[in-house]
């Protein structure tokens, strides 16, 4: 519905300044009897009507209340799990901390009992990361991705997130969602989208 | 005598005390109705609805540093605050504020006494609120020329150019009303208005009231002619070095000055504190007064503010004629 | 009582804000002592129930007069003192003494002759206002319209000086006023 609505762009036919003062001055009284003015004056009256009987505030109370985020959002990482095992997916490939343009992941790995990668140190500094999103976007497995935390204040520069704090609880793994990931539309981006005064 | 000067004391302490802690419910007002002019909440979280907030802003205030700039006149910066603050408290002195009331007898020592509400019963009363409130502007223009600041410098000189332009304005829309009463004194005027609302003076003059509402507007610094201290042009005008009580002083005086303008529009256009049908005069006029205020805050989030040149060709090249042409068709018409 | 109170305060305080307003080298105190003492000034009106006059004063000289003054001093520095350049400071102390002097006689002499009275007595029954003017429109009525000429005269005088480039606008460009107007009246 709201994709094929026209938008009320008007333009607004201003006229040119007035050349000799018998023009200015019809352009004056035309625009003092006008009631612009008032117009303005019961647009502001109307706000404030709906504002306090009709609920129409549009303040978002922020601590109380957030906004949801697009799933394009890049936040503080998640680590993942596999659905089934429970097991991180992360193997330990170590492409994040190759393609990391600021430095700030660092991660040790060794061969576990079976002999499969095995993550044994795995930080980042969030000091330094600049939530570039190519960790991300390089790793194969969809292990370490972008999260919705983004109330990353601290009282220290250098703050550092260890590997068990972005994983996934294993009590919360039905939770777990699948990473939409790169140029994934949000969730109401059908609502949101306006046709530009081209369109017509 | 003493007890006219003890009632006088007493009511100078009272006008004292309910307009300034009016001037911090008055902020607390305008934050709310524009806020909710502009679909915000405003100020909730101190208090009940935010209602502390007033009380907030005010430990803040007194407890921030008294700061005067290195190169600023010292003692003049110091005054010039209390000068806005006074200048507007005397001008309050001579408006009549209630109707004349008798203390009930109940109460000790003082029962029966006949108040008039007004601190001072001069009979050229407009007069005196007009030039008390002209004397006003030199809170402004000595804080903005001794702050050693540009901005202050250009806020001043604004101030100069604006008030006196303006009160001009006033003076000459008042002047068709008083033309028609015969008489300077504000309860004369709210006498005169006694027969309901059909007596009022606006009905008879109403250019007058608009020409006075809108100079009165430029008279206080509300919003669209803001221009002594609007911060998108000149930082904070007159008031960009102060900080703390000083400047909390100059918002006291405004808010005193809007209290002033709306009492005076009421007493002289709306039939002051005469009841009205079943509304008592006190409840009248407290309503008409509230009217104006909620006016001013209501304009200010409505319309943008004008440019200086504006301003002055507004004063002088179209309310003064109108005020002029309005004060000849009352003499004639008086006359015939 | 509280009149004589009153008064010597009003005299002790508008004396002392004079003094400041010629001794100081501070335009800024000069300036606002001004101010301060012809708003005492009005005071004495008041004192002896002449509310419009004191009205008049305030409204003229503070709130007029002054606040011209004060756009004037908008050209100076105003927070630093200025360096005064007297020739001859005899000279100067004897004229301003001598007028002192010769103003304080000529105001006294009636008063000590005991041959001071009012010309025009205020009649009974009449406000401040009405009195004053019963005598501008009866008695003085040619001085007052000769000074009312003489502002106007002085009016048109000031605005023939200011607004000789009145009709040139100074957001309005050229170009824009060579548009030809679409149907004479936008």
């Amino acid at each position: 519905m709201m994709n094929n609505e026209k938008q009320k762009y008007v333009m607004l036919d201003l006229g040119g300044t007035p050349a000799t003062p018998w023009c200015s001055f019809k352009q004056v009284m035309k625009r003092t009897f006008k009631g612009e003015l008032f117009v303005g004056l019961w647009v502001t009256l109307r706000e404030m009507f709906k504002t306090l009987f009709l609920g129409g505030k549009h303040t978002t109370k922020y601590p109380l209340e957030k906004l949801p985020i697009s799933p394009r959002y890049r936040a503080i990482h998640d680590m993942l799990r596999l659905l089934e095992s429970g097991h991180y997916r992360c193997i330990g490939c170590g492409l994040c901390e190759k393609i990391c343009i600021s430095n700030c992941i660092a991660m040790e790995t060794r061969y576990d009992e079976n002999q499969r990668k095995e993550v044994s140190e795995y930080t980042i500094n969030f000091g330094r990361c600049i939530f570039c999103g190519y960790c991300a976007e390089v790793c194969p497995e969809l292990a370490i991705v972008h999260g919705a935390r983004y109330e990353n204040a601290s009282e220290q520069r250098a703050g550092f997130s260890l590997f068990e704090d972005m994983l996934t609880p294993i009590d919360k793994l039905h939770l777990q969602k699948e990473y939409e990931g790169f140029g994934a539309p949000s969730v109401d981006a059908d609502a949101k989208i306006k046709k530009t005064p081209l369109a017509y | 005598m003493d007890a006219l000067l003890i009632g006088t004391v007493i009511k100078i302490v009272l006008v004292l005390a309910i307009v300034a802690a009016l001037a911090g419910f008055g902020t607390y007002l305008e934050r709310k109705v524009l806020a909710f002019m502009q679909r915000r909440l405003g100020p909730t979280h101190v208090g009940p609805f935010g209602l502390l907030q007033i009380v907030a802003d005010g430990i803040k205030l007194f407890t921030k540093e008294d700061f005067i700039p290195q190169n600023a006149n010292k003692f003049i910066f110091m005054m010039a605050p209390v000068v806005t603050a006074a200048t507007a408290f005397i001008a309050l002195s001579a408006v009549p504020l209630f109707p004349t009331f008798t203390i009930p007898d109940a109460i000790p020592f003082i029962g029966g006494a006949i108040v008039p509400s007004v601190i001072a019963d001069i009979n050229v009363a407009i007069l005196f609120v007009l030039g008390m409130m002209g004397a006003g502007l030199y809170g402004p223009l000595l804080a903005g020329m001794a702050q050693a600041n540009k901005w202050g410098i250009i806020g001043a000189a604004r101030t100069a150019v604006q008030f006196l332009s303006y009160e001009v304005v006033t003076g000459l829309s008042i002047l068709a009303p008083i033309m028609l009463v015969g008489s300077l004194s504000l309860i004369d005027f709210n006498n005169a208005q006694t027969g309901g609302i059909g007596s009022w003076i606006v009905w008879q003059q109403p250019v007058a009231f608009v020409l006075f509402l809108i100079a009165g507007f430029a008279e206080t610094n509300r919003t669209p002619f803001d221009l002594l201290e609007h911060e998108a042009e000149v930082v904070s005008g007159y008031a960009t070095e102060y900080s703390g009580l000083r400047w909390g002083m100059f918002f006291i005086g405004e808010y005193a000055n809007m209290i002033t303008i709306a009492l005076l529009a009421s007493i002289i256009f709306f039939g002051g504190f005469t009841p009205l049908g079943f509304i008592p005069g006190w409840l009248a006029i407290l309503l008409k007064v509230t009217f104006f205020f909620f006016l001013m805050l209501w304009v200010r989030a409505s319309w943008p503010h004008i440019r200086p040149d504006q301003l002055m060709w507004f004063c002088w090249k179209v309310l003064m004629p109108i005020a002029v042409i309005n004060i000849i068709i009352t003499g004639i018409v008086i006359m015939i | 009582m509280f009149e004589q109170i009153a008064f010597y305060l009003f005299s002790v305080l508008t004396a002392g804000l004079f003094l400041v307003t010629v001794l100081s080298r501070n335009v800024l105190y000069a300036m606002s002592s001004l101010a301060a003492g012809m708003v005492l000034i009005s005071g004495f009106f008041f004192l002896l129930g002449a509310d419009f006059l004191g009205v008049v004063q305030l409204v003229v000289y503070v709130g007029a007069v002054m606040a011209l003054y004060a756009f004037g001093m908008m050209f100076f520095d105003a927070t630093r003192d200025i360096k005064e350049n007297n020739t001859s400071s005899k000279v100067v102390f004897l004229l301003s003494g001598g007028i002192a002097v010769l103003l304080v006689v000529i105001f006294a002499a009636p008063i000590l002759g005991n041959s001071i009275e009012a010309t025009y007595p205020p009649q009974e029954g009449l406000t401040n206002p009405e009195s004053i003017g019963l005598v501008l429109f009866t008695k003085y009525l040619v001085p007052f319209e000769v000074a009312a000429l003489m502002l106007l005269v002085a009016m048109v005088g000031g605005m023939i000086l200011a607004g000789k480039k009145m009709d040139q606008s100074l957001t309005v460009t050229d170009e824009e006023m060579n548009i030809p107007q679409k149907d004479g009246d936008k």
